[in-house]
């Protein structure tokens, strides 16, 4: 069954799907760092306000992620935004979130040399959200 | 009673951007390469004493930047410009897949683990092409070194 795009149930299972996957517990090995991820409101899309995942990322795990305010994923240690319509693209494989970097349709911020050591952690991460079946709330 | 003056050597890594508006992959190399000079002393040497005009082109985005080494001075542009010494056409997993070379004996980047075997068959497909690497291959060695973040 979908679920609805960066809702609660979505960040429990894009939490289920990091933890089941062997490549990003290899990858991300030695990652102590939160990440945010903050999606931008597109009232057109029909995601009327912002949101900001939190994830707390350790040695290859998801300890936890949940679902917050814009303002709770600026906090953490690496942060990246995007609309929402662009993190759609990354969870439908449109956009490969590495090239979206380069081009800075993804903005990050925080250390690069450690974002950079952990290219294919994030990689990973980003195939774990392709692997969850999502309910856009511009597809209704 | 006599003063003496104290100065800190606090040295910042120089680098600035050739355009008024950098490109995002500009910002990205240019602190990427600030960051890591900074951090890590001994990449200091490297940056101090190379000079050369270094063109990077990701073909799977048609964007590329032109790091304009000046022995401790580094301008980004964005584009490629002209009187290169190098240039590196690859697409975006192999840029950062250059910036996680492992450096090994005499600052060599190591080419026989899995990084490395990547980037070594990609040039050997023609998926990494180096123009000018032949008379350059010190300068590559020098370049990959400051930029490995491992």
């Amino acid at each position: 069954m979908a679920i609805k795009a960066f809702s609660a149930e979505w960040a429990d299972a894009f939490k289920d799907e990091v933890n089941k996957s062997a490549a990003y517990k290899a990858a991300g090995k030695g990652w102590k760092w939160t990440v945010g991820l903050v999606v931008e409101a597109e009232p057109d899309k029909f995601f009327g306000e912002s949101r900001g995942i939190v994830m707390d990322l350790f040695d290859g795990a998801a300890r936890d992620v949940k679902v917050g305010s814009a303002a709770d994923a600026q906090k953490c240690d690496f942060v990246i935004t995007a609309p929402y319509s662009r993190w759609k693209q990354v969870a439908t494989k449109q956009l490969d979130a590495t090239k979206g970097m380069l081009q800075g349709k993804l903005k990050l911020k925080g250390d690069l040399p450690t974002i950079v050591r952990y290219t294919k952690a994030s990689q990973e991460m980003t195939e774990c959200t392709t692997r969850i079946s999502v309910e856009w709330p511009d597809e209704k | 009673m006599a003063r003496r003056k104290v100065k800190a050597h606090i040295k910042k890594t120089q680098v600035d951007y050739a355009d008024d508006e950098p490109s995002a992959f500009a910002s990205m190399l240019g602190g990427l390469i600030e960051a890591n000079v900074e951090s890590r002393p001994e990449k200091q040497h490297d940056f101090e004493s190379l000079v050369a005009r270094v063109g990077i082109w990701v073909t799977d985005i048609d964007e590329g930047v032109t790091l304009d080494f000046k022995g401790g001075r580094l301008t980004v542009h964005n584009g490629l410009k002209p009187r290169r010494t190098i240039t590196i056409r690859t697409d975006a997993e192999t840029v950062m897949n250059l910036s996680n070379l492992k450096i090994g004996p005499f600052g060599i980047p190591v080419y026989f683990d899995e990084v490395g075997r990547g980037v070594a068959g990609k040039l050997l497909r023609g998926k990494l092409k180096i123009d000018g690497l032949l008379p350059n291959v010190m300068t590559l060695n020098a370049v990959t070194r400051i930029f490995s973040v491992q």
